[in-house]
């Protein structure tokens, strides 16, 4: 079996792309990905979106990008795990070179949410969830990460502005993260006053929507960075159906797994992009990778455990919160990201002598979740 | 059309009576139905009408619901643990926040859920009320 290596990276900034299409979005950020690896021969293209025929009435991702690369004959196509879409693209991707069959394979995170108005969007969404037993009763996605956070700060005695935190991360390491779609600081006292959506969350302390798209190349040739392990488990689709609500097993499998095979210690990890879709979100992934004890990630958050040159950065580019949730895309940005940490090139959010890198990409409420560990070739 | 009435009409008993599952081996309730039961793995499952009676343990009220609810805004959504310690996601009739509040007891009735456009077809199902 070959080690797997990405060759280079791209990210558009998060925006809404009015004069732009789906196909455009996807072979803009390709070209560039293709560039920077020196224009290597693509074997095999995988596209990573979670709502294009509802959002774009377009589906067969994978050949509208080939054909719009002008590469005939190349192998593509798309795969789908909800908002875990991106993440579970590049797993699909690290296979294809560890099985040996390809020698470099371009994986594409896409979504172009903003030809939808926001009831849409919502149903987009909430197709995370069961049509028949969750959308049928009226609940949204947010609305099941409002339930679950009221659950959790009930569960654990905590305050709604500890949770506020994390937006305000996400927000500040935004300010210099040149493809983020809100590069702008916030304060607790912000998002305190932002609408709510749906109680308890607010504007401000949940991810927006966006159009974006970004690109690795996969290859089993050396790269500056390294993808030691790829890991995806799912938990119960219908969030009412978990014995235990406020346990993210999926992401509880997919770290243990990733932490076996990757063979390294979680002490070493030098900073993560985690899902925080949602401030409850990056909690409860914070606390199943035990990083935070359970009902203590906000609290560490608040005391600055997370912020960008202490020992555990997060969201270094903004997180899905002010970079940007372009959903099916997200995945893909964050290996992007992670790529500029290990590679050097992440300019003015370089995580100083960062070494080793994770990412955590999540599906529907913790229903899907992807891991990669990676690091960089010395 | 934003709901699908052929999914509606084959989950109605679902959806009006509250029928879920039970496992034949171990016992374990589930709603909604399942086919496989996700305590001992068993496919021997038979029918079983959930208790009407149960406790919020979390609610939210929702400004921006999906398309098909979006004339109803805001809706309330509540976490439910029924008595037979199985837990629901339901909309909340007649909502007052002022009894809303965890622990409250709640009762499931029979209400309107959604209208297909003007003229289209009305959908029936659950939705739970706060007990004084």
């Amino acid at each position: 079996m070959s080690r797997v290596f990405i060759s280079s990276a791209s990210a558009l900034p998060v925006s809404e792309y009015w004069t732009k299409s789906l196909a455009d979005l996807m072979t803009d950020v390709a070209s560039k990905a293709i560039d920077a690896a020196n224009g290597v021969k693509i074997d095999k293209i995988i596209v990573g979106n979670m709502m294009s025929g509802y959002a774009n009435h377009q589906e067969h991702l994978g050949a509208l990008l080939a054909s719009s690369l002008g590469m005939r004959g190349v192998e593509a196509m798309k795969v789908e795990a909800a908002c875990g879409s991106g993440g579970a693209a590049v797993h699909e991707g690290y296979l294809s070179v560890k099985s040996g069959e390809y020698e470099n394979v371009l994986v594409v995170g896409v979504e172009k949410m903003k030809d939808m108005d926001t009831p849409k969007t919502t149903k987009a969404l909430a197709m995370a969830e069961s049509s028949d037993f969750t959308q049928a009763v009226g609940a949204s996605f947010i609305s099941l990460n409002a339930l679950l956070m009221r659950l959790y700060m009930n569960s654990y005695n905590v305050e709604e502005e500890l949770m506020d935190y994390f937006p305000v991360i996400a927000h500040k390491n935004a300010v210099t993260s040149p493809h983020a779609q809100y590069r702008k600081a916030v304060t607790v006292e912000d998002v305190k006053r932002s609408q709510v959506i749906a109680d308890p969350i607010r504007l401000l302390s949940s991810a927006p929507s966006g159009d974006g798209a970004a690109a690795v190349v996969l290859s089993a040739k050396e790269g500056p960075v390294e993808i030691l392990s790829s890991e995806i488990a799912t938990n119960d689709l219908i969030v009412a159906q978990r014995e235990e609500p406020l346990r993210f097993l999926a992401t509880e499998f997919a770290f243990k797994r990733a932490m076996q095979k990757s063979g390294i210690n979680v002490q070493d990890i030098d900073f993560m992009e985690v899902h925080d879709a949602f401030p409850v979100v990056a909690s409860l992934a914070l606390e199943a990778m035990g990083i935070s004890k359970r009902g203590k990630a906000p609290q560490d958050a608040a005391d600055g455990r997370f912020n960008m040159g202490s020992e555990l950065p997060i969201l270094t580019f903004g997180g899905l919160k002010a970079r940007g949730h372009p959903v099916g895309a997200t995945g893909a940005y964050q290996i992007a990201e992670a790529f500029m940490q290990l590679a050097g090139t992440a300019g003015q959010n370089q995580v100083k002598g960062a070494k080793l890198g994770l990412t955590h990409n999540v599906g529907g409420v913790d229903t899907t979740a992807v891991i990669h560990v990676l690091r960089r070739v010395e | 059309m934003n709901v699908i009435p052929i999914a509606y009409w084959r989950n109605r008993k679902v959806y009006t009576r509250m029928i879920g599952t039970k496992c034949k081996d171990c016992g374990a309730e589930f709603f909604p139905p399942v086919r496989v039961c996700k305590k001992c793995g068993s496919r021997n499952l038979e029918e079983k009408e959930m208790p009407k009676n149960g406790s919020l343990l979390a609610y939210t009220k929702l400004s921006e619901p999906a398309q098909e609810f979006k004339e109803y805004a805001p809706i309330y959504l509540g976490l439910i643990r029924l008595d037979n310690g199985v837990n629901v996601i339901s909309m909340i009739a007649d909502a007052d926040e002022e009894k809303l509040k965890a622990g409250a007891r709640v009762q499931a009735t029979v209400r309107k859920w959604t209208e297909d456009g003007k003229g289209g077809l009305v959908y029936y199902g659950y939705k739970f009320r706060v007990l004084q």
